[in-house]
């Protein structure tokens, strides 16, 4: 049994909740936030302890294997290098950190320390993205030439609104366009190049939107072309993958698995529709089951800490390209997980 | 009214001389192409006369001539009609240089000829749609733009550089750009591009994405390649969404289609909007009969050209350029 315990009870903190809650051989001890109602809450609907400092947690709990940093961006090296000291394994969100200096420091430390540190691109349990992957290995569409990805929706709500303050959250680059970088590279190989544009600041927080369009060049020669969207209604993302012998599409805007539309009973007023992708395990699940077992076994995860660094180096280099309007050179020989 | 076409080096003749026949009150009075076979071939399609020397139909008595040759040829085939005192609608690009582009708006100018350069994305009803909300300020300000043009690579003379004067971004950055600054009413003012020759075998620009920022201060990203292989269910597309501080625009010029799955002839998406040519040939006619002005002007194609210019410099310097 790995026991876990869990900091941050917001929107990803109550996700990854529920998947230890389902997942078997896992024991979600304690769920902490200093918002004490809403860790109550999230401890009573997933059977775990509540707590509202990590220091109290890990006063009254044992035998923790595992703690789990659902916090916000710019928390995450403080509170992911605390838990390095008090247990074996750290599970963070991404962005694994708010910079690459942050994100060295807390792999360097973790190394030291013999802790292993594992970060949530959860793109990477997607089984569309993961299919697309697969199809471009066989071949089936020659060789990749021009990638779009598209990813977005609303401006996200969450505490104190820090994903609306650039220097806690990084921005859209950093926290939406994150998935795809690391996707991507993953994917197609090491960036070269990258060039970014992304809305004015002022118009930005004016609106409470943001929207960003990158461009990568990778060392293969392969082009992609990325969206960030804060400024759309409804979440949806999608992927083009035009090679040299065919065409691979996705855009989950325009599948419907299901749709529950309830029966209107007042006249004039609107159903909302309600889309959904049900599948027996999310890509959430999957991830956490992965790295658990990853702990059990002692094995590697399929995405590692250094794979965070480097989807970070390629969202700061946009950002940077973004401020200069140049393209920014990346220099990185590290391998891919 | 009598109008002639000069060359059928580019597809869209075709569906200019179509659209002649299908309109009462004009008459295609006669083609002429260097490649004699083929202006042959469509004399006998279209029912009209054969020239094989292109001074001879712009000797006879139409008053409107359409130039559909290759690129670098616009320049010759124009100056010849404007001399001709013939009303002119010259395929986009405008030309492959600033300077021939200059020649060519200068010399009907001299002439006091109608030139008018083919931007048929301007007629799509959806995208002419698109210009009135916009106008009618439905997006409020707008702030960033990411459009497509992508297609099949055309081949042929398309990618020989000597003719074409260039491969996707030549060919595909004019649209959307003339599409941008009709809507927004504003110059590019830089430009970033990445390109190269990735999906054919021949040696020629056939992917490429752009970014342009406008003196506006919205920016633009342009994918221009030609990335539609055989497979594909139709041959490429003109796409823009438009980010306001309103709301967003969503554009799909062509997604006004059934699909059709055939055991013959496969997968296709079969268009049934409006159409375009239709649409620019009927505008351009109507024009020159009325002595208006043309609703898109020399300058409109110079302007287009230059970004795809810029484009490519980009590419050489490997930064962001100055368009203007």
């Amino acid at each position: 049994m790995v026991r876990v315990l869990l900091l941050g009870a917001g929107t990803m903190g109550s996700v990854h909740a529920e998947a230890y809650h389902s997942l078997p051989g896992v024991e979600l001890a304690g769920i902490v936030d200093i918002r004490e109602e809403a860790a109550d809450k999230l401890a009573e609907a997933t059977g775990a302890a509540s707590f509202h400092s990590l220091e109290t947690a890990m006063d009254e709990l044992n035998d923790i294997d595992a703690i789990d940093v659902c916090l916000p961006t710019y928390l995450h090296k403080e509170y992911a290098m605390k838990a390095a000291e008090k247990v074996e394994n750290v599970i963070c969100e991404k962005p694994l950190a708010r910079s690459t200096e942050e994100a060295r420091e807390m792999i360097d430390h973790c190394k030291k320390r013999g802790v292993k540190l594992f970060v949530g691109h959860v793109v990477r349990f997607f089984q569309e993205y993961n299919r697309i992957k697969e199809i471009v290995k066989a071949g089936k569409i020659g060789k990749p030439a021009v990638v779009r990805t598209t990813r977005g929706g609303a401006f996200p709500k969450a505490w104190q609104n820090w994903y609306g303050d650039f220097e806690k959250s990084g921005g859209l680059i950093l926290d939406l366009l994150l998935h795809d970088f690391d996707y991507l590279r993953a994917t197609f190989g090491e960036v070269e190049r990258v060039f970014a544009k992304k809305i004015k600041r002022k118009d930005a927080d004016q609106l409470i939107i943001d929207y960003a369009l990158v461009t990568l060049r990778f060392k293969s020669g392969l082009l992609a072309h990325l969206e960030g969207t804060w400024a759309h209604q409804g979440f949806s993302s999608g992927i083009e993958v035009a090679g040299t012998e065919g065409i691979i599409n996705y855009d989950s805007a325009k599948i419907t698995p299901l749709k529950h539309t309830p029966r209107v009973k007042e006249a004039g007023a609107g159903g909302v529709e309600v889309p959904e992708s049900p599948l027996v395990s999310n890509p959430y699940r999957d991830e956490l089951k992965h790295f658990i077992s990853c702990i059990k076994n002692g094995s590697d995860p399929i995405v590692s800490a250094e794979d965070g660094l480097h989807a970070i180096e390629i969202a700061t280099a946009a950002q940077l390209s973004c401020e200069s309007g140049k393209p920014v050179m990346l220099n990185t020989t590290a391998d891919i997980s | 009214m009598k109008i002639g076409i000069i060359s059928f080096a580019h597809g869209h003749a075709y569906s200019y001389a179509n659209a002649i026949q299908n309109q009462e009150g004009l008459e295609l009075a006669g083609v002429f192409d260097e490649d004699v076979t083929r202006g042959k071939a469509a004399a006998e399609k279209y029912q009209t006369t054969f020239f094989d020397n292109y001074q001879d139909l712009l000797g006879t008595a139409i008053e409107a001539v359409i130039i559909t040759s290759e690129n670098v040829k616009h320049r010759e085939h124009v100056t010849a009609a404007a001399e001709a005192k013939k009303s002119i609608l010259c395929e986009k690009p405008i030309a492959t240089t600033i300077e021939d582009a200059e020649k060519i708006i200068s010399s009907c100018r001299d002439n006091d000829v109608f030139l008018q350069i083919a931007f048929p994305v301007r007629y799509s009803t959806p995208v002419k749609r698109a210009k009135e909300l916009i106008d009618n300020e439905e997006l409020g300000r707008i702030l960033a733009v990411k459009g497509t043009n992508r297609g099949t690579n055309p081949g042929g003379w398309f990618i020989d550089k000597d003719l074409s004067g260039g491969g996707a971004v030549m060919d595909h950055t004019v649209h959307v750009v003339d599409l941008l600054r009709w809507f927004m009413d504003a110059e590019v003012t830089d430009v970033y591009a990445e390109y190269d020759n990735l999906i054919s075998e021949q040696t020629i620009d056939d992917c490429g994405i752009l970014t342009m920022n406008f003196e506006n201060d919205v920016f633009a990203t342009l994918d221009c390649s030609w990335s539609r292989n055989d497979a594909y269910p139709t041959w490429g597309d003109v796409t823009l969404e438009i980010i306001g501080t309103e709301g967003t625009l969503t554009v799909n010029a062509f997604d006004q289609k059934v699909d059709v799955y055939s055991d013959k002839d496969g997968v296709s998406w079969e268009f049934w909007g409006d159409d375009m040519d239709e649409g620019l040939i009927v505008d351009f006619t109507e024009a020159v009969k009325s002595g208006r002005q043309p609703a898109i002007t020399g300058e409109d194609g110079l302007r287009a050209l230059e970004v795809a210019l810029s484009a490519y410099r980009s590419g050489e310097k490997k930064q962001s350029v100055t368009n203007r």
